[in-house]
């Protein structure tokens, strides 16, 4: 499967191209929100009104690839949370007014396929429309479901992830001790070793072909695994390589390290076990931590593979051409994922 | 409540119950066709605009063809209200 056009909306300036030519932002705290563009050339006012942040982000960067590729034969995308803010005032809603007459806006907007499903009606789209929301592996599910699509239909899929932080994930994650305690240094996140991470929030698109003409790189496979047992992790991963030729002296890794500490512990293992002396980036001191944001690895590799380095993403830097980068994130200590991108030949 | 107070009340109201971006109460005419017209409101707006008569008048609207009456403008809507304020 091959990438031939990319969007990302982030806390950083990825939505022009100004991102490799200006300095990363830096944020000291618990979230982090996206710098969100002007929507007005891609969502008509009269629906714009209605979105909230984590839709407006998926449509906005959805449409900017849909108005330059037409022939798309599918919209899959991935979310863990969806429109969780509506989703709140919904809840609280049916609390405040005793269950009586509620708006149906925020009902509509928080459903999780409510971003694919728009996509599709603002381009007039019938095809094979998909939203995957298992958590953590969300936008695997979304690009291995792409993968297999390709098979069956002629054309470009739109693939991609949306994400929003609100004050109600930050709670309920603080709880589970995802969050940090107190105000962190993004750009410094993957040196730390804090209980839970900085939030973060985005939305990424990808236009998917089986044609690697025009392709930015090819995405050659994904394995992913849930469980909590690391060894079993690591079993998975080996399978990958046997599947794979890597390249061991042109392969680069991009880790999901978020300074959790732990997360950490499998990170430092991974690093320990599989990688001999190679160059290691890391993402999540851009973008924050959310469920969905090994889409930002992958926007990232896009760009290492077609020689854009930022220098925030450099966590152990080897000299060497790198053909080929293996992502590995994790979520939530058990949710694992491990993709493959290469050059296209 | 006098009219015009309540009409002045109401554009706010409708702003806000619509998110109407861009849009001030004062480029709401009383007579600005609520569908149809610069506003361009929907079905969708037509349902939010019976919660809004519920939650802020406690009026309820649960015959479509009475809803059309007052879903016309912010003068139908205001003299409906007068009328059938609890």
């Amino acid at each position: 499967m091959y990438i031939k056009d990319l969007c990302y909306i982030s806390c950083q300036t990825t939505f022009d191209s100004s991102f490799f030519e200006t300095d990363s932002i830096d944020a000291n705290a618990i979230f982090v929100s996206a710098k969100e563009p002007d929507y007005t050339p891609y969502i008509p006012k009269s629906l714009l009104r209605r979105m909230g942040k984590g839709v407006r982000m998926g449509i906005g960067s959805g449409m900017h690839l849909l108005n330059k590729h037409t022939n798309i034969s599918g919209i899959i995308l991935g979310t863990a949370n969806g429109g969780l803010e509506d989703c709140i005032k919904f809840l609280n809603q049916i609390v405040d007014y005793n269950e009586g007459t509620l708006t149906p806006t925020n009902f509509v907007q928080s459903t999780p396929n409510a971003v694919a499903a728009n996509l599709a009606l603002m381009t007039s789209n019938t095809c094979y429309n998909n939203t995957h929301v298992n958590s953590g592996l969300a936008f695997e599910s979304a690009l291995i479901d792409a993968m297999l699509t390709l098979n069956e239909v002629e054309g470009d899929i739109l693939v991609g992830s949306l994400e929003e932080v609100t004050q109600a994930n930050i709670n309920i994650d603080k709880l589970k001790g995802w969050v940090v305690d107190t105000e962190t240094r993004l750009l410094h996140l993957v040196n730390g070793n804090t209980s839970g991470s900085l939030i973060g929030e985005g939305a990424g698109m990808f236009v998917v072909s089986h044609d690697k003409q025009q392709a930015l790189v090819e995405v050659v496979d994904i394995h992913t695994v849930t469980t909590e047992d690391i060894n079993s992790v690591w079993k998975v991963y080996e399978s990958f390589l046997k599947n794979n030729t890597i390249e061991e002296k042109n392969v680069a890794f991009i880790l999901g390290r978020n300074g959790d500490e732990k997360h950490n512990i499998n990170y430092n293992a991974f690093e320990q076990q599989f990688v001999k002396g190679n160059s290691i980036y890391t993402y999540k001191n851009l973008c924050g931590e959310f469920p969905t944001s090994i889409s930002f690895g992958l926007w990232l590799s896009v760009h290492l593979l077609n020689k854009k380095i930022k220098k925030e993403s450099i966590y152990k830097d080897v000299s060497m051409d790198i053909k080929q980068i293996i992502i590995y994130n994790q979520t939530y200590n058990n949710q694992h994922s491990f993709l493959l991108v290469k050059e296209v030949l | 409540m006098e009219l015009e107070d309540l009409k002045s009340r109401l554009k706010l109201q409708v702003i806000e119950y619509l998110n109407l971006i861009d849009i001030k109460p004062e480029d709401i005419k009383d007579d600005e066709p609520f569908f149809g017209g610069s506003l361009d409101l929907d079905s969708i707006d037509s349902l939010e605009l019976v919660v809004l008569l519920e939650r802020e008048y406690g009026i309820k609207i649960e015959n479509p063809q009475e809803g059309r009456k007052v879903m016309i403008d912010i003068n139908h809507m205001a003299e409906y209200i007068l009328a059938n304020k609890k």
